[in-house]
């Protein structure tokens, strides 16, 4: 405990000084690209360019400003995603709520969680959005798919660590199937809940951000391409990269705040 | 019991990620001490099996077609794409060749790296773990920035277009499998059993004596843990850059070419490569491990 708060008190202080090693590596190199190539900054600008960009008043596309751009599309983005990931979650609990209360479902899908975690599901974006023929729905879909294999694989873990002499106890007091699982179970797999959601919540985003680039109709992919196609400033293409780095690290840290929140007693030690 | 107790305990990284590897194994390990272990085990291969068929069954008739609102143009029929895959075998393995290697080349190398990171961490460990913790933060920006970056950056390597997408796809890949390297290795190197440090302190063993002969052998079982994590996202990562690469080859970039020209059933082709390629690295995985941890676990 008494090592876990040393770490603590200086962990701001490293993650400080390493930042600002990266920083310091990242502009070495910006500066040895801007002397070699003939387009530097689409190899790797300077920061301080970028965020020049992201404060700049000129027009990329006619009417917004690249971070404008990058907002707009980002909101897209990221609904889908939302929307998708919440639906992959609610699908992956039932699924291993199910499968921890009836055995035949478990043989059935278990077998199946095995396997769609070795499938690049990914690889299969641009097929999802041949079958729903419309971007919004395959990106939901991809999206849903990605969030609801690691929440069901981790919450049945989290069913099936239930200490063994709390089962008894419950059934020493003759308590009901609905009650264990009220009381018990269902308490008890909330953390592994949120190690799942933590998990795909990256990866939910990564699959939204993909399938925009499939198809024109907006979103952040689809900026993405078309700034490294050169039909607007390439510091789109950058702000998106930053953007969707910083929303990817946010979300997880945004699925733990979420844990915090609902159950505020189990302590994680992770 | 203790041990399991222990073993629960020093790999939390496994239950994440591989909840399901676990219970399997739990479930196994269950089954050979009850003896009644006939009709469980045949239920539990036939009713996922029998759960297949009756997909198939459905696609064949088309029932899943109606199901999910779409025809045999966008789904082609099980039989059809057999025959496509059988067709085009020639061109498939070339395809394949190129993303195994992208995949597989970038695995080795991120791993590798990784590892080396994991010692470097254990060596410093304060700035060194520092490092990996944001180097973690990092693994959750999406490969879709990550691809086109490195595509810009390689473009001077080689005057050969095939080359320097080769080069670019497995530095995505690589990226992608290092950090969670670094992250177990460390852990393996740091999370010694109770008193294993002390006994070695108490032989004098010198800090290159303890390294090879404890805290390595300990980083195995990591080591594997980190792989199970990589080996798909190796696989899907080598997918989707290659989305992005500047050559047009590999299993994943002949998914997306198929669908712009309406080959739907070349696409449903690749895709089914694309989860044998999938399902055979991970089996390789297991097997391997199966060898090395032979006599470790449990």
């Amino acid at each position: 405990m008494d090592r876990a708060k040393r770490v603590f008190s200086s962990k701001q202080l490293v993650t400080l000084v390493w930042l600002i090693g990266l920083v310091v590596v990242w502009e070495i190199v910006a500066s040895v690209v801007q002397q070699t190539k003939r387009t530097p900054e689409y190899v790797l600008p300077h920061i301080y360019q970028i965020v020049d960009s992201v404060f700049s008043q000129n027009l990329v596309n006619g009417s917004q400003t690249a971070s404008q751009v990058v907002l707009t599309h980002a909101g897209i983005t990221l609904a889908r995603a939302g929307i998708g990931f919440l639906i992959g979650s609610a699908i992956g609990f039932v699924l291993a709520l199910l499968m921890h209360m009836f055995l035949p479902v478990e043989k059935i899908a278990f077998p199946y969680l095995m396997l769609i975690q070795m499938i690049p599901i990914l690889g299969m974006a641009p097929i999802v959005l041949a079958i729903t023929k419309d971007i919004d729905k395959s990106r939901i879909v991809i999206a849903a798919i990605l969030t609801f294999y690691p929440v069901a694989t981790n919450t049945l873990a989290g069913f099936k660590a239930v200490e063994k002499e709390k089962l008894e106890l419950m059934y020493s007091i003759a308590a009901s199937k609905k009650d264990i699982y009220r009381k018990l179970l269902i308490p008890s797999s909330i953390p592994y809940f949120f190690t799942g959601l933590k998990i795909s919540a990256p990866m939910a985003i990564t699959a939204s951000i993909l399938v925009d680039t499939l198809q024109g109709g907006g979103g952040l992919g689809c900026m993405l391409s078309q700034s490294l196609k050169h039909a607007m400033s390439i510091y789109v293409f950058w702000q998106i990269v930053f953007f969707s780095a910083i929303i990817g690290i946010l979300s997880f840290y945004l699925m733990s705040l979420v844990e915090r929140l609902v159950s505020p007693h189990t302590k994680v030690r992770r | 019991m203790e041990k399991g107790v222990l073993d629960m305990e020093v790999r939390p990284m496994k239950i994440q990620f591989n909840a399901a590897d676990e219970a399997l194994d739990k479930k196994e390990a269950g089954k050979g001490k009850q003896n009644r272990v006939n009709k469980d085990a045949l239920t539990t291969v036939l009713y996922p099996v029998l759960f297949g068929v009756l997909i198939l069954v459905l696609w064949q008739t088309q029932l899943l077609h109606r199901i999910l609102g779409t025809d045999t143009f966008t789904l082609p029929l099980p039989g059809r794409i057999i025959n496509i895959i059988l067709a085009n075998v020639p061109e498939i393995l070339k395809n394949v060749q190129a993303t195994v290697i992208v995949a597989v080349g970038g695995l080795v190398l991120g791993s590798v790296l990784g590892y080396l990171l994991g010692i470097v961490a254990m060596a410093f460990p304060k700035w060194g773990y520092g490092g990996i913790s944001i180097a973690s933060a990092f693994t959750a920006v999406p490969i879709v920035a990550i691809a086109p970056i490195l595509n810009n950056l390689t473009k001077d390597f080689s005057d050969d277009p095939h080359v320097r997408s080769m080069i670019a796809k497995t530095l995505v890949v690589m990226i992608t499998c290092t950090v969670s390297m670094a992250i177990n290795a460390y852990r393996g190197f740091t999370e010694l059993k109770p008193f294993s440090l002390d006994l070695m302190k108490s032989y004098a063993a010198s800090k290159m004596t303890v390294f090879l002969k404890l805290r390595v052998p300990n980083s195995l079982p990591y080591v594997f843990t980190a792989l199970r994590i990589s080996v798909p996202a190796s696989i899907i990562s080598a997918l989707v850059s290659e989305y992005f690469a500047e050559y047009i080859i590999g299993v994943g970039r002949q998914i997306r070419e198929s669908i712009v020209l309406a080959q739907y059933a070349t696409a449903w082709a690749y895709i089914l490569v694309a989860c044998v390629i999938g399902i055979m690295m991970y089996a390789i995985l297991l097997v391997t491990e199966g060898v090395v941890l032979k006599g470790r676990r449990r």
